[in-house]
């Protein structure tokens, strides 16, 4: 039923972004879209990290590039990752978004469109309000939007703020979001 | 973000068929994407809602056409953008331009905001190269053209720019290549001086011949698969033998045609004419 799922994190997302992926099966069905803040500079180490236990391979795809199942695409650095028509990934170096290049909003927007009501968008721990705007969009899309828990968050504005923006379907723990991912397969 | 602008692919493609039918400007091979935020982008920066004030004012408006063809184009946000591929320029490539008979050609296609432009100035500048290499600049509209010269530069711009010039270890203070006051600094208009400006149309026409390097940064994203063909087609029909072409880091020069390009720095994007 669902064609893709969009994550979107910054500070306290990582670990819990490991979570997620090592718990994937290498058949995983579905691509699984990154769209994580990141040091500017820093271009090898943080794709690396991410593969070392993720159960499907993590990329950072180059602009054009086709989007396949059971794949996972981390946002390269200062570049905007966008889902566009004929399935694939679009890169852009448009001005940061409240101060971040790559922007969750942009991504999320984008796969809203792309993906309609069959995305799953999840917003997790970060210190600023992107991506509250891009998880409203896939809520009005129809897609299915999951909030971490902000107690449960390192940093709880981002998810606060998502909150405030969308009445959202889940607001999960970082255990429940891993079984529900799990639980599309 | 405050509730941006957002239009539908029907008005898109209702601006792209007024830009062909009254301008004769085909942008039917770009990212419909990409040129979907442009096109919302100079909607809000003009202050007007819908896409339909647009359409009236490209309509009836020949002037502001030039001013939005600027707009459509993304501008390089950073000087030294990348800085690992500066240095790598300055320490490995740069060498190879100093020819003992006649100077060697540097073009830039497309600039936008004169961010690249002045950051390759400053490169040969500081090599001790100004004078033996000629830079083209290409731009495509002429508002581009007065906006590059004009020399104009964002406060937040410089900030971030002189950060990634640290990184490039550049061998002067990086405030010192501006002049004015913030917020009004601008690009020290000594520095392109001898920069040769030419007018491009959207393919690249009236390319530049026995060019050694081409800087094509960040610029095929915005294009279609074909379209990007056809562009590298026009860059290698440019370069001399064993000439250079650096795209940006996440773009992917297509293989298998014609006109091969040979990536030979992976790290960089660099490409090699074959």
């Amino acid at each position: 039923m669902y064609r893709a799922i969009i994550i979107g994190g910054s500070a306290g997302s990582f670990q819990v972004v490991i979570k997620i992926l090592s718990s994937l099966p290498r058949s995983y069905p579905l691509p699984v879209f990154l769209s994580l803040h990141r040091l500017k500079h820093v271009r090898s180490g943080f794709v690396e990290a991410l593969s070392i236990k993720s159960g499907i391979p993590v990329v950072e795809p180059f602009d054009k590039e086709l989007i396949k199942p059971g794949r996972a695409y981390l946002a390269p650095a200062n570049y905007h990752m966008y889902l566009d028509l004929g399935n694939r990934i679009a890169l852009s170096t448009e001005p940061p978004v409240n101060h971040s290049r790559p922007s969750i909003d942009l991504s999320f927007i984008t796969a809203a469109h792309a993906y309609r009501s069959k995305l799953v968008g999840v917003i997790l721990s970060g210190a600023n309000r992107d991506g509250a705007l891009g998880l409203k969009k896939v809520k009005e899309q129809g897609g299915l939007c999951i909030v971490q828990d902000p107690a449960a968050c390192e940093v709880s504005t981002m998810t606060e703020a998502a909150l405030q923006a969308t009445a959202v379907d889940h607001i999960f723990k970082v255990e429940e979001i891993v079984s529900f991912l799990m639980k599309l397969n | 973000m405050t509730e941006a602008i957002e239009i539908g692919i029907v008005d898109t493609r209702n601006i792209l068929k007024l830009l062909l039918e009254q301008y004769q400007y085909d942008f039917s091979d770009f990212s419909l994407i990409s040129l979907k935020r442009r096109i919302e982008q100079s909607i809000q920066l003009h202050s007007m809602r819908y896409a339909d004030a647009l359409l009236s004012r490209l309509n009836d408006d020949k002037s502001f056409f030039d001013q939005f063809l600027h707009e459509l184009q993304v501008e390089t946000t950073e000087m030294f953008r990348d800085p690992s591929l500066w240095r790598v320029l300055r320490d490995e490539y740069l060498q190879q331009l100093e020819k003992p008979a006649g100077n060697a050609k540097i073009w830039l296609p497309n600039c936008v905001s004169g961010d690249e432009l002045y950051t390759l100035c400053i490169v040969l500048h500081e090599y001790g190269l100004s004078e033996k290499v000629q830079v083209i600049a290409g731009y495509q509209s002429d508002y581009s053209l007065k906006h590059i010269q004009s020399g104009f530069t964002r406060s937040n711009i410089l900030e971030i720019s002189g950060e990634n010039y640290k990184r490039y270890q550049g061998k002067n203070n990086f405030p010192d290549y501006f002049i004015g006051e913030t917020p009004s600094q601008r690009k020290n208009p000594g520095f392109f001086e001898k920069v040769q400006f030419i007018r491009h149309g959207l393919n690249l026409e009236d390319a530049p011949r026995g060019v050694d390097l081409i800087l094509f940064r960040n610029k095929m994203i915005y294009y279609n698969p074909p379209l990007a063909e056809k562009i590298c087609g026009t860059l290698w029909d440019s370069l001399n033998p064993s000439g250079y072409l650096v795209v940006g880091i996440k773009e992917l020069v297509p293989q298998g045609g014609s006109k091969p390009l040979k990536l030979v720095n992976e790290h960089e994007s660099i490409y090699q004419k074959k």
